[in-house]
């Protein structure tokens, strides 16, 4: 038996969405928490989670919940906020390749979250494991099942419950960036720098001079524009 | 649970599931491995990343560069450097950003 082959089960994908699953659900418990601040109830807020299942679209819906703004103008600008999603599929199947299988796509697509796409990409570009459906599977399944867990927790712990420890929620207030920045040194490259550059400088010039949602979506494809520019072999 | 709710997450949620779901059924094999297409997809995850980093990070940003924030960034860069760990190098950055934020 060849220890050293990529592995491609389930049980590795749960290990790959370790990282995640521990910083969503202090994420997912502010989410709660500021949900039942916001006025909403338990139900309502792991009812967001359970079918939205974004996290930063969700606390923008509770933005726009308590400011009253109507429901369609309410859904058209979470909507807009997630259209980045549509990158995450083709750039996972392509860094995968031909052998890239997706009958049960419909099902784990459903949890191909920012940080699950960037775990995924990480994990692979490491080399220790290679993808497989039902790696997909265990990655998706335990990212959601912590953002579940997170947020009815949360929501059961009621909307005062970080106030009198602004340490503890400044410090899971910084998972999120601390995360992302992780999850960047695992799959950076020499040769992704300007792409990465690029994109973070476009994404804080549109956000001062528009919107968050606009910088996101701004820098992405910037960042993507600049990698026309990256010579062949290089990419990561 | 309230209609309003109830309907924004069934219209949000669904969309948000097609977004994520239908592009992985694109053809791509029909892509040159030198073409703009799979440079501009290649980079799509590094661009990805780095956008949702500095996008989560710039709410914490108050007219400068916050200590916490700065001891919080070393933290995740030092401890992915020494042990290549996301998940060290995560929970590390969040314990240097709330231990900087207690003792400053």
């Amino acid at each position: 038996m060849n220890t050293d082959a990529p592995k491609t089960s389930f049980t590795a994908g749960v290990v790959t969405a370790l990282p995640i699953a521990l910083g969503y659900f202090p994420i997912a418990f502010s989410f709660g928490v500021a949900a039942t601040r916001a006025g909403l109830s338990g139900l309502e807020a792991f009812g967001l989670s359970l079918i939205i299942y974004a996290g930063a679209a969700q606390f923008l819906a509770l933005a726009l919940i308590t400011g009253g703004a109507p429901l369609l103008v309410s859904a058209f600008t979470l909507v807009a906020m997630n259209i980045r999603h549509v990158l995450y599929g083709p750039a996972l199947i392509k860094r995968v390749g031909p052998e890239a299988r997706t009958k049960y796509a419909w099902a784990w697509a459903f949890g191909l979250t920012d940080e699950v796409f960037g775990a995924a990409l990480g994990a692979l570009a490491r080399g220790k494991v290679a993808f497989s459906e039902a790696f997909m599977f265990g990655l998706g399944l335990t990212a959601y099942a912590s953002w579940l867990s997170g947020t009815a927790l949360g929501a059961f712990a009621g909307g005062a419950a970080l106030q009198e420890y602004p340490v503890i929620d400044a410090a899971l207030g910084f998972m999120l960036p601390a995360l992302f920045l992780a999850l960047l040194l695992s799959i950076l490259s020499k040769a992704q720098l300007p792409v990465i550059a690029i994109a973070m400088a476009v994404t804080v010039a549109v956000t001062f001079a528009w919107s968050g949602t606009a910088g996101i979506l701004s820098g992405m494809v910037a960042g993507a524009l600049t990698g026309l520019l990256v010579r062949r072999g290089d990419a990561a | 649970m309230r209609l309003e709710i109830l309907s924004l997450a069934l219209i949000v949620g669904p969309c948000t599931w097609a977004f994520r779901f239908f592009p992985t059924k694109a053809d791509l094999s029909g892509i040159k491995p030198d073409g703009i297409l799979a440079r501009f997809l290649a980079s799509t995850g590094p661009a990805a990343i780095a956008t949702l980093f500095v996008a989560s990070a710039l709410p914490m940003l108050k007219g400068g560069v916050p200590l916490p924030l700065v001891i919080g960034t070393l933290a995740v860069l030092a401890v992915y450097g020494a042990s290549r760990s996301v998940v060290a190098a995560t929970l590390a950055g969040s314990v240097g950003y709330g231990l900087a934020v207690w003792l400053l």
